[in-house]
């Protein structure tokens, strides 16, 4: 009896979500397809006594995520700009903080290597939970343009700190070579690769919860009209904390996945490109849509990935697309704005919305009908 | 008095050298509808905003049930039982209909920090903004987004929104402004309906001088920067200054009106 009512309900629950559930599926048999695809063992290469990181599965697996990390930073880019409205210049902050400290906490600490990777990565995020909290607070007083002036100016005093400090081999930043065996990218890399899925999904499914949630309702009332939030009882800046410590924690999170795969920290991490980046993906894919950020920044590092090594051959000329790769980008952002002024996803919603509703038109007879 | 819900007492605003409020008093009974007319530029909306709490006062008090309210943001008002409403269209643009009102039903709650728990999971707020377009007549339009109503229908949603908070005072920045003079009897009605619901007071900033001599019960009428008259809808028709500087030639007071 009682499987036959729930059935119904989660064959619905299947059918609707059926495409993020595919999805879900390839991703995770994704190092075993190229695996089968290519001929290569999706655990990498034995030599003697340890594995070698070699064939094309343990690539693949890399990009993915490499990809990955980008989404949650765009998607908690998202959190902060597409649902909140607060636009920051100083995402990179949170992305390399974190990367900081857990590289610090692995390579200048006599911890024990697995317990420094645990602790370097909790303080990692709730050190970035901390300088979100505090720059909001100090700072989230301020409208648009001054706000995001002031967080770029955080982000690139960090910046310039960490290119300096001698202890941190300055801008030539120091390597990790301390990592445990089960999660280092350069041994065991389809562990890494299911850490980093794991992630993004735990990020997407939060952010969507937090978004959904009370709080999450008033983000969206802040980014329509903040004013009018306050004159309903709203203390804002309340909100635009919570969202900016959450947004800046997530980042930390890519920041952790970063350094552990590229097994590197460097003032890079801090660079303007990891500020710009989410930016830009987040408003190509769609600004403050879920899935947004996530066709965003999965789409242009494809992209990135599958042209920057070609090479177009116009009549006798070779170009190499990785000298014009910038230039490329820059076309390629035009388009997209131009092509879809909402964000591949937020065009297609609004798409969307306008068929459905326009059917009710032709009808009004049947409309008041029904009435 | 001690019956005032609110009052104010000597407050002056200066812009710069501009003095856009010069030590104006007044006194909000509960339970009345109170205006504020006059010409442009005689002060209303920056008396108006002193009262809201939007601007601070460069000098004098307000009082809201005996407690002094001057320096207290605009947010913490709203919890002592203070909604306004907007004379240019506010709302939340994007969001739909239902999610203004539900936002506002949703803002004195103490539900706003629950972020595991759905938004739309709080039945009591969803059934109070669902009363709230009942009563504005914009139940049918729930789902469309707000940017999409009509003129008239985003009046509707600001006097919807405010209701919804359900505060004592509610402060409407001219409640018809740029409604076609054919709808402006149905904000009325919603006026009314909100007079005739419980003990409200209002206080209303309005150009409409029918809406005002209709729906008021009390009238202060300023000019640049200080109040020049007060008193019933009767008393500031037949009052030759007024008629002076503000009414001219052109209100004559409905015949056989008896308020």
């Amino acid at each position: 009896m009682i499987q036959k009512q729930n059935s119904p309900i989660q064959r619905g629950w299947l059918r609707r979500n059926a495409l993020p559930l595919l999805l879900f599926a390839f991703l995770v048999l994704f190092p075993f397809i190229v695996g089968a695809i290519t001929d290569s063992s999706p655990y990498g290469v034995v030599r003697g006594d340890r594995m070698i990181m070699r064939g094309e599965s343990v690539r693949w697996q890399s990009v993915l995520i490499e990809a990955y990390i980008l989404i949650i930073l765009a998607m908690s880019y998202n959190l902060l700009f597409g649902f909140t409205g607060v636009i920051s210049f100083g995402h990179a902050l949170f992305f390399g903080t974190s990367g900081y400290v857990l590289g610090l906490m692995l390579e200048y600490t006599a911890i024990d290597t697995t317990l420094a990777l645990f602790v370097g990565a909790a303080l990692g995020i709730v050190l970035c939970g901390v300088l979100a909290l505090v720059i909001g607070f100090v700072t989230l007083r301020l409208k648009g343009v001054y706000f995001a002036i002031f967080t770029l100016a955080v982000a690139e005093m960090f910046y310039i700190f960490f290119s300096r400090w001698q202890l941190t081999r300055a801008e030539d930043g120091f390597a990790i070579t301390e990592l445990p065996a089960w999660l280092d990218p350069s041994q065991s890399r389809i562990n890494f690769y299911y850490l980093s899925l794991a992630a993004v999904i735990l990020t997407f499914v939060f952010i969507r919860r937090l978004v959904n949630s009370p709080s999450g309702a008033v983000f969206k009332a802040i980014r329509e009209n903040e004013d009018r939030a306050q004159s309903m009882g709203y203390n804002t800046l309340n909100y635009k904390l919570l969202s900016i410590m959450f947004a800046g924690m997530l980042a930390g999170v890519a920041g952790l996945l970063q350094v552990i795969l590229n097994k590197k920290v460097g003032p890079e991490l801090l660079g303007v490109s990891y500020t710009v980046d989410p930016l830009l993906m987040t408003i190509i894919g769609g600004i403050g849509t879920f899935t947004g950020p996530v066709i965003g920044a999965g789409g242009l590092h494809f992209l990135d990935v599958f042209l920057r090594d070609a090479q177009i051959n116009l009549g006798g000329v070779v170009i190499d697309i990785a000298n014009i790769w910038a230039l490329l980008l820059g076309v390629i952002f035009i388009l997209a704005v131009i092509v879809f002024p909402f964000g591949i996803v937020g065009t297609w919603q609004r798409w969307q919305a306008r068929r459905h509703r326009h059917p009710e038109k032709p009808l009004p007879d049947a409309a008041a009908g029904q009435d | 008095m001690t019956d005032a819900l609110l009052s104010a007492r000597g407050l002056r605003k200066t812009f710069g050298g501009l003095v856009a409020v010069d030590d104006v008093s007044i006194e909000i009974a509960a339970g009345m509808t109170h205006s504020i007319i006059g010409p442009n530029g005689a002060g209303k909306t920056t008396l108006f905003n002193l009262l809201t709490g939007r601007y601070h006062p460069t000098r004098g008090v307000v009082v809201y049930k005996g407690r002094d309210i001057t320096a207290l943001p605009v947010y913490k008002r709203a919890h002592l039982g203070i909604g306004r409403s907007f004379q240019i269209t506010n709302l939340f643009p994007n969001l739909t209909v239902l999610e203004n009102a539900r936002l506002a039903a949703q803002a004195l709650g103490k539900d706003n920090f629950r972020i595991f728990r759905l938004a739309t999971s709080f039945d009591s707020y969803i059934r109070r903004a669902y009363e709230v377009l009942e009563i504005t007549g914009l139940r049918e339009v729930a789902a469309l987004p707000a940017n999409t109503l009509p003129h008239g229908g985003k009046r509707k949603l600001e006097l919807a929104m405010i209701l919804a908070c359900d505060p004592e005072l509610l402060l409407l920045d001219e409640p018809t402004a740029g409604m076609a003079s054919e709808q402006v009897p149905e904000l009325i009605q919603i006026i009314d309906r909100i007079r005739e619901q419980g003990a409200k007071t209002i206080v209303m900033v309005e150009h409409n001088m029918s809406v005002v001599m209709n729906i008021s019960d009390r009238i202060t009428v300023m000019h640049q920067g200080r109040v020049l008259a007060e008193g019933d809808p009767r008393q500031i028709a037949a009052d030759r200054m007024v008629q002076a500087v503000y009414l001219g030639e052109l209100y004559d007071l409905p015949k056989g009106e008896s308020a």
